[in-house]
């Protein structure tokens, strides 16, 4: 049990796009701090702490590039830390601006941060760093290369169909365009995914996610702030995280604790957050989810440990449009990831995307009669797994 | 505060540990204070680390050194800050309520960087980078700074260096580096003028973890017993750009000092027994000193700080790790005889951007 609630009471996020050459990294961030405290109704001066979520900096080319930002986001003179759990970031970051409200020792707290992951040549040449020198930088190993991998094992295990992943990037870009802020959106079919060029099986250039840059900020308060600043706040009801292995091939086969292709780190990560939460049935419970979802095969698998449906199922209930707006759930209102990915604050944007859904600000994008919203982040070789339980009313 | 020390342990120091991956120095320390504190990993319900991707060479370090560090199948988070920076979430985290018993590791292992090119790529491209500007003569600027605002000359820094280093010789978990004379340190080259080389605390290789509880913890464990309490604790950054008041007001350092004591319930510094200063020259050293304006009852970097060792990036949790044995007893040669409470101060970002407290109680 939380010693304080906890709140989310502004959001802030900039425009994503490939590159935003009229905006210093620390500007972006900047912009994003400042729409979350015109939004909450704060000044600089009302904020506490601050949480600064940044991934890999190698990508944009300044090493704690988070330093440089503290003037442009009034952090000097207060507590400040900067959080990096690879693509899970965001969500770690919020998690840890969780606790620096729920322990009682601040009444607000600014989760911010922002990426340029199109300043990096290639990203995916950053990210063939991640793995172990001796075992794996030379299998040719990057994010795409390595989810395509699980994604083959998942589809051999469901029977899973290329047409079917197609139809997730098609309600995705669809779903953007009723985001101001998304990278990628419009009117997709599945031919056109299918048709685009050929990446890394079963991969095509339609199933991965944009380089994104961009920045996104949110405001987290104690009971008393948020009693006097927000008329209708996104509690946080629920946080889960979980850790696995590097190591791919020990997840996978019969002693694995974590199926890999199944992304079954969400099973304990949600159990621990639905907990906390009261979250027994999901299904019923949960109207909208902020997946992490980089690629076009990513949803399934989390929608499943996460409990919206049995093993295999969710590629069934996507063919039905059980995912599309308003329907049984619904799955990234905003466009996920698959439609913008500024790696180092992704997972702070499915948060802040969760909680405009719950206090009823996210536009045209808004789903009717949000109780609750989930968003999930995921990081390193899938091995890094947190979600955020936000609610309409605190539990 | 409800947070706890149940056990640690520091890698050995060593200016460069050639016989062991990164993996296997924070396996050992995180395996030895889990031992320390007859914890089981599984019984651990969290995992924090403190870490630089940029010292340690991957663009994702906790991938590879998450499980190492214990964190295999656990709620873990990353701050890249510095070791006592993670300390602060670490304690958060414990404070929040959510989590009652957690295992924090910190690691650097400086010889295989090159320091100085991460230092260097730290600055933004349009002013700082096209400069040249690094650690050192971030340090330098620091070192002209406070010696034209306190007086400081070059014979007290030099005089400071010697007393930190036979200190240190006195502690067997640093280096225990011969002490240079005076004359040795008087005519070693400048890295950055005012400062000479031999000015400068050595980076070494090392790591710490802790094994840390709430109170809630201990109650439902009385086989267990802590070995401190960590009963004040502030952070804080400032200033990106290295202005003259930032350079020489020092007003981060002595402020989070404060907080801290506050926190803790300390009337004033007169309080503390013991305090461990991230000294990263003697010139900090002397400063440090200087506005702090500590009594003679206190003993002020007993285990020569980073002039015993020096994992620049978790140097403020070694202090931390020091001031934790002091109140616990189990110093060795550096007790300082009746120790109750100790405070470990860190240090990050050029010329100190970022200062933290954390005051340790005996139990």
């Amino acid at each position: 049990m939380a010693k304080s609630r906890v709140a989310v009471i502004g959001v802030g996020e900039t425009e994503f796009k490939a590159n935003i050459p009229d905006k210093t990294y620390v500007e972006l961030a900047q912009d994003a701090a400042k729409g979350a405290l015109d939004d909450a109704g704060l000044g600089p001066d009302d904020i506490d702490a601050v949480v600064f979520s940044m991934a890999p900096t190698q990508f944009m080319g300044v090493n704690d590039a988070d330093k440089w930002a503290v003037d442009s986001i009034w952090a000097a003179g207060k507590p400040f830390m900067r959080v990096h759990t690879g693509g899970a970031t965001g969500g770690s970051a919020l998690h840890a601006g969780y606790v620096h409200v729920a322990s009682g020792m601040y009444r607000t707290v600014l989760v911010v941060g922002a990426d340029r992951v199109a300043e990096t040549p290639d990203a995916q040449h950053v990210l063939n760093l991640i793995w172990d020198l001796f075992y794996e930088h030379d299998f040719a190993l990057n994010t795409v290369t390595m989810t395509a991998l699980s994604t083959q094992r998942y589809m051999h295990k469901y029977g899973t169909t290329e047409e079917q992943y197609a139809r997730v990037v098609v309600r995705s870009r669809r779903n953007a365009l009723n985001n101001p802020y998304a990278h990628l959106k419009g009117k997709l079919t599945i031919d056109d995914v299918m048709n685009s060029p050929r990446i890394s099986w079963p991969y095509k250039l339609f199933d991965i996610c944009p380089r994104s840059s961009g920045a996104a900020a949110v405001i987290l308060a104690n009971d008393d702030i948020t009693n006097r600043y927000s008329s209708r706040p996104a509690f946080i009801n629920g946080i889960g995280g979980l850790t696995s292995t590097v190591f791919m091939g020990d997840r996978v086969g019969p002693y694995a604790d974590v199926e890999l292709s199944d992304e079954a780190e969400f099973v304990r990560a949600g159990k621990e957050a639905y907990a906390q939460a009261g979250i027994t049935d999901p299904v019923k419970q949960i109207q909208v989810v902020e997946l992490y979802d980089p690629f076009s095969s990513t949803q399934f698998p989390q929608l499943e440990s996460l409990g919206f449906c049995e093993r295999g199922q969710a590629q069934k209930l996507s063919d039905e449009g059980a995912f599309d707006m308003g329907a049984l759930l619904s799955v990234n209102p905003s466009g996920g990831t698959l439609c913008s990915n500024p790696i180092g604050v992704t997972g702070l944007v499915r948060v802040a995307d969760a909680a405009l859904q719950v206090m009823g600000k996210a536009g045209a994008a808004q789903v009717a009669g949000v109780r609750n919203a989930l968003a999930t982040a995921i990081g390193g070789s899938v091995q890094f797994a947190n979600c955020t339980i936000l609610g309409a009313d605190y539990v | 505060m409800d947070t706890y020390i149940l056990g640690l342990s520091m890698h050995p120091a060593s200016a460069h540990v050639a016989d062991k991956r990164l993996e296997e120095m924070v396996f050992d320390t995180a395996r030895a204070a889990l031992d320390d504190a007859g914890i089981d990993r599984q019984e651990l319900d969290h995992i924090t680390i403190a870490a630089s991707d940029e010292l340690d060479g991957r663009s994702i370090s906790s991938m590879l050194l998450a499980a190492p560090a214990g964190g295999y199948l656990k709620d873990e988070i990353k701050t890249t800050d510095s070791g006592l920076i993670g300390l602060c979430l670490e304690a958060l985290r414990i404070e929040s309520g959510r989590f009652h018993l957690g295992l924090l590791s910190s690691w650097n292992k400086t010889s295989k960087a090159q320091f100085e090119d991460v230092m260097r790529m730290r600055c933004e491209p349009f002013y700082t980078r096209p400069i040249g500007l690094n650690m050192s003569i971030a340090d330098g600027l620091f070192a002209q700074a406070v010696s034209d605002s306190y007086g400081i000359s070059e014979s007290d820094v030099n005089v400071a260096v010697q007393t930190s280093y036979r200190r240190a010789r006195e502690n067997h978990r640093g280096m225990r580096a011969t002490v240079p004379s005076l004359a040795e340190i008087a005519t070693s080259p400048y890295v950055s003028v005012p400062l000479r080389k031999l000015q400068q605390a050595r980076v070494t290789d090392g790591g710490v973890s802790m094994v840390i509880c709430s109170s809630t913890w201990l109650s439902k464990h009385p086989d267990h017993a802590a070995i401190a309490r960590l009963s004040g604790l502030a952070w804080r950054i400032d200033d990106y750009q290295l202005g003259a008041k930032r350079l020489s007001g020092l007003e981060g350092f002595t402020e989070t000092f404060g907080k801290a004591a506050s926190m803790a319930g300390l009337r004033d510094l007169n309080e503390l027994d013991v305090v461990e200063l991230d000294s990263q020259t003697a010139f900090h050293d002397v400063a440090y000193r200087n506005v702090l304006e500590l009594p003679d009852t206190c003993e002020v970097s007993p285990s020569g700080g980073p002039f015993a060792q020096n994992p620049y990036f978790c140097s403020g949790l070694v202090n931390a790790a020091e001031a934790v044995l002091q109140v616990a007893g189990r110093a060795g040669a550096v007790q300082v005889d009746g120790a109750k409470r100790a405070a470990a101060h860190g240090c990050h970002g050029f010329a100190q951007q970022g200062n933290a407290v954390a005051i340790f109680e005996g139990v």
